[in-house]
């Protein structure tokens, strides 16, 4: 088993659902996003298209943990905290084991993937939000997007993909051919981040 | 004591007695090598170990607070505390390797300062361990190090040989204690000596490989790293070793005859020319296909890190002339060109920490938070125009805190060990 994500670039209208929703199952602090939504255009600003009227254009590029075949950040971490789960292919962070040292954020070569809790996780609402068997994040550990470990582990799907109005976030087994993910990726022209870095990422973009 | 708790009520007044009992003690140099010492040192211990206090103090702030109140984020996520970690590993190599390199192949030495070479050499390892330490965001969880040990992270290898190297220091210069008591052969001290430099250039080899190993950071991502940590260690250890040793026969501790300086000289001339010739080889390598690499190279020489980086080639070019010159080899010159080498590697390192979260694999637009830039309000224009990273007055309080340490530690050595050379003693 190799669980994967295919995003559909084509389908994806960048409203930042599956952020959201990833945000709320997952009860992330404040200021805290694993699901973010990039934008692929004209500036450094977001929702800015290239291109002059009438001729615009852009893309919206989801990013979150990559859940890499050749995980960069599990390699380096001095007591295993960052660890891939043989069975799934999910790349898994142990908040109780974490020490803090960031040596996974430096070696991830994905921008703000990897997100360190700077002080006491603050929360918007008084009440917890998402999933009660999510875990509980802690002050000074790395997290990141755990393919929302708690739902696959009970045979659900990740939140982000339920929840993407556009359907535009496809997820499944990339070992099964006849998996739905697998036969989009075979069919369709796609793209994985950063293929020169080596790390072999469970992410595809159906461009 | 005494001297202590007063300097912990009064600082003004305790810099300028501590300067006072400089100068009385350069004075008294000259007659009598013995009056070195009291007062001078006690009060230096004490203001040390003031800073220190006060440094572990903003330490528990800072795990008490959280450290969002350093620069550090999401998108710069090491600082000024790795930064210093990379330096500190840096200086303590000189000592040990000015010591042990001529009694491991029997050749001429520098003289007396052996021992406080090596006294230098501990002190800044354990600033260095002190600097991983604070960094780290769970301290409390450090034994997991041992129980869960990943023997396949770089940091772990770091965090093994740092160990080691700290302990075989301290059994170095035991054993050279017991060798000038007569109670230990040559071969012994020879062998000792052997370890001690294949584990110094293991530890600044192995610090190199926590950022050379990273294939995700072009700036970092070179072969070459390993062996330009260990030039780069070389030069600004021994520049260390010629502050402390001119420093210390200034106050009298120790007499050094001045061949023994300019022998030390002509080496940091070469460590220094070494040392740029890897910057030079580096640069070119990265810059000559003109793709990524080209990048790292314009952000270093004209862009944000640009102060740094001519600031390290400028230092270390007028070091390199100072002790090539043999009419420039007076004394002042010789501190002058030494800090300017020490200045230029903590330069070096900055660029290197910095350059490696400065240029972004992923450099799209997106919703940015404070939790993954101080400055995400400024947009990506704004976070990556300028340094990436700045440290707070906090990340200085506590680094100058474990400095502090590594003073105090040095100093007591100085005041606690038979660290002068032995006909010294011998001749009084």
């Amino acid at each position: 088993m190799h669980y994967g994500f295919a995003i559909d670039q084509e389908r994806c209208i960048g409203c930042h659902t599956c952020a959201v929703a990833c945000k709320i199952e997952n009860n992330l602090p404040n200021e805290i996003w694993w699901n973010r939504i990039l934008t692929d255009g004209g500036s450094n600003e977001m929702d800015i298209p290239r291109g002059s009227f009438p001729d615009n254009s852009i893309d919206y590029l989801p990013v979150n943990c990559q859940h890499c075949e050749n995980p960069a950040c599990v390699r380096v971490c001095p007591v295993g905290a960052t660890y891939k789960d043989e069975a799934t292919g999910i790349v898994r962070q142990d908040y109780d084991k974490c020490i803090g040292c960031r040596m996974c954020m430096a070696a991830c070569p994905y921008t703000g993937v990897r997100s360190f809790n700077w002080q006491e996780p603050e929360y918007m609402l008084d009440y917890t939000l998402g999933a009660k068997d999510s875990p509980e994040h802690q002050r000074h550990t790395v997290e990141k997007c755990t393919m929302c470990w708690h739902r696959v582990a009970g045979g659900g799907e990740p939140e982000c993909v339920k929840a993407c109005p556009g359907r535009a976030r496809i997820w499944g087994d990339l070992d099964d051919p006849n998996s739905e993910i697998s036969k989009l990726i075979s069919s369709r022209e796609c793209k994985q981040l950063l293929p020169e870095e080596g790390t072999k990422p469970s992410v595809y973009y159906l461009v | 004591m005494s001297d202590f708790s007063s300097g912990a009520i009064v600082d003004d007044d305790l810099d300028f007695s501590a300067a006072q009992n400089r100068a009385k003690a350069r004075d008294a140099a000259g007659t009598k090598a013995v009056a070195w010492g009291g007062r001078g040192l006690n009060i230096a211990i004490g203001v040390s170990a003031v800073v220190m206090v006060a440094g572990i103090a903003l330490w528990f702030m800072q795990l008490s607070g959280g450290m969002v109140q350093t620069g550090m984020r999401n998108l710069n996520s090491w600082g000024l505390y790795i930064t210093s970690f990379m330096f500190f590993v840096g200086l303590s190599a000189g000592g040990l390797i000015i010591s042990s390199v001529p009694k491991a192949f029997g050749i001429a030495g520098f003289g007396g300062i052996s021992k406080v070479a090596v006294m230098s050499s501990i002190a800044c390892t354990v600033a260095a361990i002190g600097m991983v330490v604070v960094d780290l965001g769970q301290p409390a969880r450090l034994w997991e190090l041992f129980a869960y040990s990943n023997l396949g992270s770089p940091l772990m290898w770091d965090i093994l040989v740092l160990g080691t190297y700290l302990i075989l220091s301290c059994v170095y210069l035991w054993a050279q204690v017991q060798a000038d008591a007569g109670k230990m052969s040559t071969a012994a001290l020879r062998v000792i000596s052997v370890v001690a430099l294949v584990c110094a250039v293991l530890v600044h080899s192995v610090t190199a490989w926590i950022f050379g190993l990273q294939q995700g950071r072009e700036m970092w991502h070179t072969a070459l790293l390993a062996p330009w940590f260990v030039s780069s260690a070389l030069v600004c250890g021994t520049a260390l070793v010629m502050v402390v040793a001119v420093a210390l026969r200034r106050a009298g501790y120790l007499s050094l005859d001045q061949a023994y300086l300019v022998k030390l000289a002509k080496l940091l001339g070469a460590f220094v020319m070494v040392d740029l010739y890897f910057f030079g080889c580096d640069l070119l390598t990265e810059g000559f296909p003109g793709g990524s690499g080209a990048e790292v190279v314009a952000m270093l020489t004209s862009g944000p890190l640009a102060p740094y980086f001519w600031i390290e080639i400028v230092g270390c070019a007028v070091c390199a002339v100072i002790c090539f010159m043999p009419a420039l080899r007076t004394n002042a010159l010789l501190v002058v060109g030494s800090l300017l080498a020490i200045a230029g590697i903590f330069c070096k390192r900055v660029q290197l920490l910095v350059g490696g979260f400065q240029i972004a694999n992923l450099d799209y637009a997106s919703a940015l938070t404070p939790m993954q830039h101080t400055a995400f309000d400024s947009g990506l224009a704004g976070i990556y125009g300028q340094m990436v990273y700045w440290p707070t007055p906090l990340e200085f309080g506590v680094t100058l805190g474990v400095v502090a340490l590594a003073v105090l530690v040095f100093l007591l050595g100085l005041k606690l060990l038979p660290l002068r050379p032995a006909d010294d003693s011998s001749s009084k």
